[in-house]
């Protein structure tokens, strides 16, 4: 008897810290709103469109009318006579820019950092985050223009005894100037949380490092970088996320068969496969491949990280 | 996960709407025969423009490639203004961005939010052709709505069996208001160019044979200083005009299915493919092909013409000779660019291969969606472009505006030849008539004898006209449903080897002798099967 009242008083008290708290925040409660709703009808909600990937789907017998064919779609496109070549190109450029892309803003962050003169400093930053805010159509105009056989940097190449053509017509150089201009355009904006990262460092183990003889060399690789470790390790979980989107907009702009050999990747493939032929059952199984390859990458770096310096995303 | 790609994304969000708008749509069970403003009984009469109606029609469609940068919208241009009054119909046009109409289309279907009418090339942009659009709910069997509500139509198709033919599917369903080319001069509209000028400076004949295409390239190289001797469009697709066998002609190819002895053919797979590519490679070789030929549009073509860099070409007789004619001028006052035959192996044989359309061309054909509750209205509003009225605004425009009769013939006025806010001829004819593009009429050729103001012009049609293409060319024929999207799906996978195969042993990329491989990959994704389906298709066209 005894503890039943108790229990329910503990319920009560429960119910009521609930409500008290709800009535409390509900102007807090309130902006929550919006972000679920987004969420929720943005993210959510189309999920339940992904099972057309399992059916041969036309929009006029809706999803629910259309007849389910299995995983025929998953098989077509692995045995598709291009899967491994698309495969491998988007695994090769994501890795390269894995590699080459995702270090260059940390490395610009530092280097911001360790220069005194505000005014370069902030010159410095603005001229980089520039390029970011740049139509991507309009940048891929201007590589097409400076690749030409006619274009800037053939003509200065031509001094050095290049041969002068076209530099999108040559497949070896496809995956270099593609990791090149993407560096180029996004450095300065990626660069920004680092700054912030850096921003937030306890400046008294500088001055303590300082006092002990710490040269600037030492002070970045003992106290800056360990500094910023964490941001680097959540934004590279991160990343291995979106490790198979690899943009389709930039390629299908750059590309030409002559280059299909390095350049061609899954959503290339699928703008030009599925977007073309109307098949909506087709581009969705590949999708969900996508989104799976990319759940395991990330699963297994947020793993790995956790193991290895306890970062992680949970 | 937060960042999907755009592309699933947008799919499947398209897919989720379609599903709503399905579920709400259910109820109302399309019936056409019940719809429309007039009575039933009205049905074969022939109707009396303006039509009385207070509904509106929507209406898709892409907007005519010339109008670029000159008007946005359907609504703003004075052709599709007058549209409206002329056959009392209010429209409500959405379009297509330019040269991204199938992309759209493909959205718009998913949308499941249908118009109206649908102004696409179903017969060749469709993947499954126009009886998989029937069947796939999108479109309307038009039979009987032509038989009820298009009396002009129905008229010319039943004096025109040849075209009546061309027109609807195996099965005899009609599925669009067809564009249809009203004489054999409107057929032929394209083929190689060259500089006449540089010719006669150089003491060069009109080159004829492929022998004489390298020397006089070489000529244009060497002493004209052309650094890009020949060039080409290259987009959409790489040599986007050699489809009807420019140069590949002469070796016994096309680019494209064509029959011979009975038999279909794929020209890419063929051996003069190899012998084709042989050419064009040492060509490139030595520097008289465009050495940026994979990434030429139409702007980068246009600029290596007219600073004379290019001297020979392959390119229409309106859009082509007549856009660049002036361009080239520009530079240099004695330019002057002529068309001249398909090249042959010998001199003196007729070219196998040349484009050549046949009447009904594809494109600019306009559908009724299967769920359109007004059917009858779209028709008698679509049938207006086939009566004698609509021919002459279709062609014409309005009188007094856009045309003078001159002895029982209709002249264009200043206004559109010679436009006093300096819009080209091309440009300037877009906004009142739809003669010089395409649409649901007939195209009257008075209008190509004045569309082709330059002389070297019209002679163009008469030189390109000497082909043996006719005897070669597939009539259009039509899949059935099952077996196009297999063949659409075949074919996605050999266009892409062809295309990437072309490219890389012209330019040197991989070994002439590749080409065999390749063969070899487009017979393993099946490229047999797609020549049966076009085998089939076309036994069946030849019965109906």
């Amino acid at each position: 008897m005894e503890a039943t009242r108790a229990a329910a008083s503990r319920q009560n008290t429960f119910a009521k810290r609930v409500v008290r708290d709800f009535l409390l925040n509900k102007y807090l409660y309130l902006m929550m709103v919006p972000v679920l709703a987004y969420y929720g009808i943005f993210h959510y909600t189309p999920m339940y469109g992904a099972i057309i990937a399992f059916k041969d789907y036309t929009p006029m017998k809706g999803i629910t009318g259309s007849e389910w064919v299995g995983l025929e779609h998953f098989k077509a496109f692995m045995g598709s006579y291009y899967f491994w070549r698309i495969l491998k190109n988007t695994v090769i450029i994501s890795l390269y820019s894995l590699c080459f892309e995702f270090p260059m803003p940390i490395i610009l962050a530092l280097l911001i950092n360790e220069v005194r003169h505000q005014l370069f400093k902030r010159a410095v930053q603005t001229i980089t985050y520039m390029p970011y805010f740049v139509s991507l159509v309009v940048i891929c105009g201007m590589i097409v223009d400076f690749t030409n056989s006619d274009g800037v940097i053939n003509t200065l190449l031509t001094y050095f005894g290049y041969d002068g053509k076209s530099m999108l017509q040559k497949q070896e150089l496809f995956r270099s100037i593609y990791i090149i201009s993407e560096i180029w355009q996004k450095i300065g904006w990626e660069s920004i949380i680092y700054i912030a990262a850096l921003m937030g460092i306890d400046q008294e183990q500088f001055e303590a490092a300082r006092i002990d003889g710490a040269s600037r060399w030492k002070q970045m690789i003992h106290i800056t970088l360990p500094g910023i470790l964490p941001t680097i390790t959540i934004l590279f979980i991160l990343r291995m996320g979106n490790m198979l989107n690899v943009g389709f907009e930039k390629i299908i702009l750059l590309y030409n068969p002559a280059i299909y050999d390095t350049a061609d990747v899954i959503s290339s493939f699928v703008y030009r496969k599925g977007l073309l032929e109307l098949s909506w059952s087709y581009s969705s199984a590949v999708g969900i491949f996508n989104s799976i390859v990319n759940l395991c990458l990330l699963i297994s770096a947020n793993y790995i990280s956790r193991k290895v310096n306890e970062n992680s995303l949970w | 996960m937060t960042k999907k790609s755009k592309l699933i994304s947008v799919l499947l969000s398209a897919t989720m709407m379609s599903s709503f708008a399905i579920a709400c749509s259910k109820q109302d069970a399309p019936a056409p025969s019940n719809s429309g403003s007039s009575s039933p009984q009205s049905g074969a009469t022939a109707t009396t423009y303006p039509i009385k109606t207070d509904k509106t029609l929507t209406y898709w469609g892409e907007l005519p490639g010339n109008l670029t940068g000159v008007k946005s919208s359907h609504q703003d241009t004075p052709f599709f203004q007058e549209w409206q009054k002329k056959t009392g119909v209010p429209i409500k046009f959405t379009s297509a961005p330019t040269n991204q109409a199938k992309e759209a289309l493909n959205v718009m279907l998913a949308s499941g939010d249908l118009p109206d009418m649908i102004e696409f090339d179903f017969l060749n942009g469709f993947p499954g052709g126009p009886e998989k659009a029937i069947k796939d709910g999108y479109i309307l069997k038009l039979n009987d709505v032509i038989d009820k509500y298009a009396p002009n139509l129905k008229k010319y198709l039943k004096e025109h069996p040849e075209v009546d033919k061309m027109v609807k599917t195996d099965n005899g369903s009609y599925y669009a208001f067809p564009f249809i080319r009203g004489d054999a001069d409107l057929m032929v509209y394209q083929g190689p160019i060259v500089r006449k000028d540089w010719l006669d400076e150089l003491g060069l004949p009109v080159p004829q044979t492929v022998d004489d295409w390298t020397a006089m390239l070489k000529a244009f190289k060497e002493k004209k200083g052309a650094a890009a001797a020949f060039s080409v469009n290259s987009k959409p697709r790489v040599f986007n005009d050699f489809d009807n066998g420019a140069f590949s002609g002469a070796f016994g190819v096309t680019r494209k299915f064509y029959q011979e002895n009975g038999q279909i053919k794929f020209g890419p797979a063929e051996k003069g493919y190899k012998d084709f590519l042989a050419l064009f490679r040492s060509w490139y070789a030595d520097g008289l092909l465009d050495k940026n030929i994979a990434t030429i549009d139409t702007k980068a073509m246009d600029s290596t013409l007219a600073t004379g860099a290019t001297g020979a070409t392959v390119g229409n007789a309106g859009g082509g000779i007549g856009r660049w004619q002036p361009l080239v001028q520009e530079k240099d006052p004695k330019a002057q660019l002529i068309a001249v035959p398909y090249p042959v192996l010998k001199k003196g044989d007729t070219p196998k291969f040349g484009q050549l359309d046949q009447p009904y061309s594809p494109g600019g054909m306009v559908a009724i969606t299967a769920k359109s509750k007004n059917v009858e209205l779209a028709a008698r509003m679509l049938d207006y472009g086939y009566s004698e009225e609509g021919h002459m605004y279709f062609n014409f425009g309005t009188e007094g505006v856009s045309y003078k009769m001159e002895n029982g013939y209709p002249k264009y006025t200043d206004l559109l030849m010679k436009n006093p806010d300096k819009l080209a001829p091309a440009q300037a004819m877009s906004l009142y008539v739809r003669a010089n593009y395409n649409g649901p009429f007939v195209q009257d050729k008075r209008y190509i004898e004045q569309y082709l103001a330059l002389p070297t012009q019209r002679d163009a049609i008469k030189i390109w006209q000497k082909t043996d293409m006719a005897k070669y060319q597939l009539p259009p024929i039509t899949p059935t449903p099952e077996e196009s999207s297999e063949y659409a799906k075949i074919m996605t996978d050999v266009n892409t080897l062809v295309d990437e195969m072309t490219l890389k042993i012209i330019l040197g990329a991989e070994p002439l002798d590749s080409f065999d491989k390749y063969v070899e990959k487009m017979k393993s994704v099946k490229l047999d099967r797609a020549i049966e389906i076009q085998k089939a298709a076309l036994d069946r066209y030849n019965k109906r």
